[in-house]
């Protein structure tokens, strides 16, 4: 702790994270699709979300579940009700040049408030969580983001999807914290279901900093969690810097320059702005009654530390092995799959965790949050891997049953992953291994029996016969017939002619 | 209040371009209005709550998406393909 | 048969139904009738001679074939300018909107051509609904049937002039502050302003989306109430719409005995000519066994300035999407910077949109946010208290529905709190959202003069019975020689 502090002097880092509540059907105040991706521009569009005059919002009942679950999720109180404000301002992505906010100057009206989650050993308090709606994508002329196009080109596709905007209190002081803390909370929505976090563009984060009770400096544009943690660790240094050298530093937006590994003043410059905000007058006020907030509580999720609980008591997993697992639903998802095919979950766990982890892209694993593209793709963490939840689970089953050890079950792993084989079927075609199944063996023995025939006359004779084709079987096998099986089988046919 | 400097902040929150003459014709129309709003001054209600309409949480809209049966594209004049054409940025 | 633009709603219905006449022969001589008066009122700003003959048709074809027809079949309805409309344009008497084509009907739209009514035009009114005379409207101005010389009143004054001149016998306006009520009263005929969240507003556009409602506009109560069942009730697109029915289930029964307040403050301070109207008023339902008595309200004094507060906020905002992208007017914006595209293309409003537009913004700034904004809808909820307590005591209360007579052109139109100030009787209606009618009480100089009566929320009935009661003792003329 005290390391820490003198690593970043009174660092406060606050976030802000945004994320598309992509799991519903439609927008949030409108019957278009939620899921506009590979849709040309403006197919996804109707006169609400477009702001055509006499229009009016039409809130949706999934969304307000979907926020009030992520509000109970991270510990926050769900007020008695909701209202959603007006946010005027002017810009060209935003249809009706207001956005429909819970955010207000004046007071709290959003769904969740006063939350709390662990990460380790350490907390950080969220502030508040609110619906909003997203606003639609400018492109320039030029097809980049080149502000000097003479004129832009809009795409309302996304204007109007639902926003859960997450806001923490500036309790963070190592930006390596942040990346933990973002990766939690990216595991718990991606538990309550409410939004696929891989695909690109449904998760954002800004953040706001501040060094020794300075002024606060917001950064933006961050594209992915590994980034942000490299904008605030750059930030640190640059307000660092200023101040060893007497200049203030001050309280601005800055956009982070991936390609540069900088922070740079935003060009889109917000003054301060006066938003006008009011209550939206065609909302009524949303009245959450107790038996709404119970019920919200029952239809949740398994929520992962609960999950986590119940991998360490239910297949005695150990601390550290749960933590692996749940971090990213995908492997969790993928373990409880192959245990329900074969139950040897601390075997499979172990294989998740130590082998088949390795595989898998770390960058993959968190959510690309770079929001000014639109991609059809969803990133898995097992993109580009053969192997699903049938070939571990019948793997752990080949070891319990000691059929092949762990070095061998790695090496048919690489296999597994390139091919999609089930592992007996690698098992059967390659040569390193042993063989066991009796059928196999009886097989050899009968061929080996039929080219011996001398030898099988002399059996009644000679003891050592049954040593001497137990040598012809391994020799046919290749050395990999299991020998005490082998020679019981020669024994057992030996008796059978006699 | 300095009106001339103030309509003219209102007018570029609210991007509205107006000429010196309507600027010249508006100031005492505005100011007096606001004078007479000032009305509202002389009523101290510091522990009133403004009632505003409430609805349950039950009575909203079902998630159930729809394509829009017209191309609204067809209402905009202003576009480059599929896209809705705006100015440049700066 | 000659004059069936005389004809009621009503009758008109009862008449083609009967077989009288056709719908086809009715819409032509109401298109005639427009030809005749509206180069004199310019009520109605677009005619929809073509559709309005085939809805008619088609009218006529079903009930030759014996089809079911709707229960406003043939009756032709005038529409204001500012409700949408997808087979005509919807301008909003705003250069802004000259050449918008709504995507969409408003719901009360596509319920009366559901109904088998035919719309034949829509109507005149202030820009974007801002104004109490309809003299800020890009069309010109309205005059007032009785007398060309004065204003018919506003916003909806296309709505209610097109009724009194006898171009359609019933239209649709839209009530701010007054909007309906306000040219009702100053054209003679009747008009209601429904209980907010009592019709669908979706599609109106919108001026202050807090305090308006659509309405119905007719010579005649029973007209007024046929369009109400019509146009009012439950909507999955407006989700300020409160009740849960869908077709209201009005009567009309002038046989109660109400209980009914004056207000003081409002009938004391109109002209005398109109006092004494209101006075008038009272003693006849004395006379009909009504319970009547003087009240008082302590809010009215403030009534004004917190609706105007409101209103010009709301507007200031619900105006923000006016800015020539996704819809509106040929205007490229090809080398502007965008902010600077944006102040051209909103250069197009009128002086009155625009003075609202930066009061709106004014009060809606955050260093006067508590002061002005939150101190109105503080006033709003006392109002709203005031009448939940005093509708425990009267079935009904009356008061005029304009302080002052209709007015020559030009009087007001350059000094907007002079403007303001003739709505003080119909504002309180709004702030608290609670139903208010107007019908015709008298005149005072050949003016006409409005008695507004004022019931608790959904209580509509209440209104109608009175009203009915009222206009069957009296018996006002409704028909200006034009």
């Amino acid at each position: 702790m005290n390391q820490e502090n003198e690593k970043y002097p009174s660092v406060k880092i606050g976030l802000e994270i945004h994320c598309q509540l992509t799991c519903l059907q439609s927008k949030l105040f409108c019957s278009c699709f939620c899921n506009y991706h590979g849709l040309e521009p403006n197919r996804n569009i109707c006169p609400i979300c477009c702001g055509h005059p006499g229009t009016l919002p039409l809130l949706n009942k999934a969304a307000v579940e979907a926020a009030c679950m992520v509000s109970l999720a991270l510990d926050c109180k769900v007020p008695d009700n909701i209202t959603f404000y007006r946010k005027n301002y002017f810009y060209q992505d935003l249809p009706k040049n207001f956005q429909l906010t819970q955010y207000n100057a004046y007071g709290i009206t959003s769904i969740g408030v006063d939350g709390r989650l662990d990460y380790g050993e350490k907390t950080s308090r969220i502030r508040r969580i609110q619906l909003e709606e997203d606003p639609g994508r400018l492109v320039y002329e030029s097809g980049g983001v080149d502000f000097s196009s003479s004129y832009t080109l809009i795409d309302y596709n996304r204007a109007g999807i639902s926003l859960v905007e997450i806001v923490t209190e500036p309790d963070f002081t190592d930006p390596k914290d942040v990346r933990i803390f973002l990766n939690k909370i990216t595991s718990i929505i991606e538990h309550l279901g409410v939004c696929n976090t891989k695909r690109q563009g449904s998760v954002r984060c800004d953040a706001n900093i501040s060094i020794q009770g300075g002024k606060r400096v917001e950064i933006k544009n961050v594209g992915s969690f590994k980034e942000v943690e490299k904008a605030l660790n750059y930030e640190i240094a640059r307000q660092k810097t200023m101040s060893m050298h007497d200049i203030k530093v001050l309280a601005e937006t800055r956009d982070w320059d991936d390609a540069r590994k900088v922070t740079k003043q935003s060009r889109a410059k917000e003054e301060e702005q006066d938003y006008r905000y009011f209550p939206e007058p065609d909302l009524p006020t949303i009245v959450l009654d107790e038996e709404y907030v119970s019920s919200m509580r029952m239809k949740m999720p398994e929520l992962p530390y609960e999950r986590k609980n119940r991998f360490t008591a239910n297949y005695e997993l150990s601390e550290h092995i749960a933590q692996v697992l749940i971090d990213n639903k995908e492997l969790a998802d993928f373990f409880e799959s192959a245990v329900k095919i074969y139950s040897s979950p601390k075997e499979i766990a172990n294989w998740m965790v130590t082998e088949i982890l390795r595989y898998t892209d770390e960058d993959i694993m968190e959510p690309k949050i770079n929001s000014s593209s639109i991609s059809t793709q969803s990133f898995s963490s097992f993109a580009g891997l053969k192997i699903e939840a049938k070939h571990v689970a019948e793997l752990a089953e080949l070891i319990d049953k000691n059929i092949i050890n762990r070095n061998t079950a790695k090496i048919i792993l690489t296999q597994i992953i390139k091919t999609g084989e089930m592992p007996s079927h690698v098992l059967a075609r390659t040569e390193v291994l042993k063989i066991e199944d009796k059928v196999i063996i009886s097989d050899a023995v009968e061929s080996v029996f039929k080219t011996e025939n001398s030898a099988v006359r002399d059996a009644k004779n000679n003891p050592n016969v049954a040593n001497f084709l137990l040598g012809k079987v391994m020799k046919i096998t290749k050395g990999r017939a299991d020998p005490k099986i082998t020679l019981n089988l020669i024994k057992i046919k030996l008796d059978g002619l006699n | 209040m300095d009106s001339r400097e103030t309509i003219k902040y209102l007018c570029s929150l609210s991007k509205l371009e107006i000429t010196e003459e309507e600027l010249v014709k508006y100031e005492l129309q505005i100011e007096g209005i606001i004078k007479y709003l000032d009305k509202l001054d002389s009523m101290t209600l510091s522990d009133i709550e403004p009632i505003f309409q409430e609805r349950n949480s039950y009575l909203l809209r079902e998630d159930n998406a729809k394509s829009s049966r017209t191309d609204l594209l067809e209402y905009t004049i202003n576009k480059e393909g599929r896209f809705i054409k705006g100015a440049r940025i700066t | 048969m000659s004059k069936l633009y005389e004809l009621s709603a009503n009758e008109v219905n009862a008449r083609i139904r009967g077989g009288e006449f056709t719908a086809e022969e009715y819409i032509h001589q109401i298109l005639e009738r427009i030809d005749k008066v509206n180069p004199k009122v310019n009520a109605v700003v677009c005619t929809d001679r073509k559709g309005a003959l085939e809805k008619a048709r088609l009218v006529d074809k079903k009930i030759r074939e014996d089809e079911k027809i709707g229960p406003l079949a043939g009756i032709a309805v005038g529409i204001k300018d500012n409700i949408c409309t997808r087979d005509l344009k919807t301008t909003c008497a705003s250069k802004m909107l000259q050449e918008y084509i709504s995507p969409y009907d408003a719901t009360v739209v596509r319920r009366l051509k559901d109904d088998d009514a035919i719309i034949i035009g829509k109507l005149n009114l202030d820009e974007f609904a801002m104004g109490s005379s309809t003299e800020f409207s890009s069309f010109g101005p309205t005059s007032n049937p009785w007398n060309t010389d004065y204003v018919a009143g506003g916003s909806s004054g296309g709505s209610a002039a097109s009724v009194a001149a006898s171009e359609c016998p019933v239209s649709l306006g839209s009530d701010t502050g007054g909007s309906i009520r306000c040219p009702a009263s100053f054209c003679s005929v009747v008009g209601l302003k429904p209980t907010y969240g009592h019709v669908s507003r979706f599609g109106l556009i919108p001026y202050a989306n807090s305090l308006e409602q659509i309405g119905p506009i007719g010579k005649t109560v029973s007209d007024v109430v046929m369009i109400m069942k019509t146009i009012a009730g439950a909507d999955d697109k407006d989700q300020t719409v409160q009740v849960t029915y869908r077709t209201p289930d009005y009567t009309l029964s002038s046989n109660e005995k109400m209980r009914i307040g004056l207000v003081r403050e409002l009938t004391e301070g109109a002209e005398p000519e109109i006092s004494k109207q209101i006075y008038s008023a009272m003693d006849l339902f004395t006379n009909l066994d009504c319970e009547c008595e003087e009240i008082s309200m302590d809010y009215v004094e403030y009534a004004l300035s917190s609706y105007y507060t409101i209103a010009m906020a709301e507007a200031s905002s619900n105006l923000s999407r006016y800015d020539n992208i996704r819809y509106g007017f040929n205007f490229a914006p090809d080398g502007y910077e965008w902010n600077a595209y944006f102040a051209k293309v909103r250069s197009n409003f009128g002086d009155e949109v625009k003075r609202r537009i930066i009061v709106g913004t004014y009060v809606l700034s955050s260093a006067y946010y508590g002061k002005y904004y939150l101190k109105a809808q503080k006033i709003r909820t006392m109002l709203k208290q005031e009448l939940r307590s005093l509708f425990k005591k009267y079935d009904i209360l009356i008061a005029p529905t304009m302080p002052i007579l209709p007015f020559k052109f030009g009087e007001k139109i350059d000094d907007p709190i002079k403007m303001f100030m003739i709505d003080i009787d119909t504002v309180i209606a709004n702030l608290a959202g609670v139903p208010a009618i107007t019908v015709p009480a008298g005149f005072s100089n050949d003016l006409p003069i409005g008695l507004q009566i004022i019931a608790g929320e959904f209580q509509e009935q209440k209104l109608f019975n009175a009203a009915s009661l009222f206009e069957s003792k009296t018996n006002i003329d409704r028909n200006p020689e034009l």
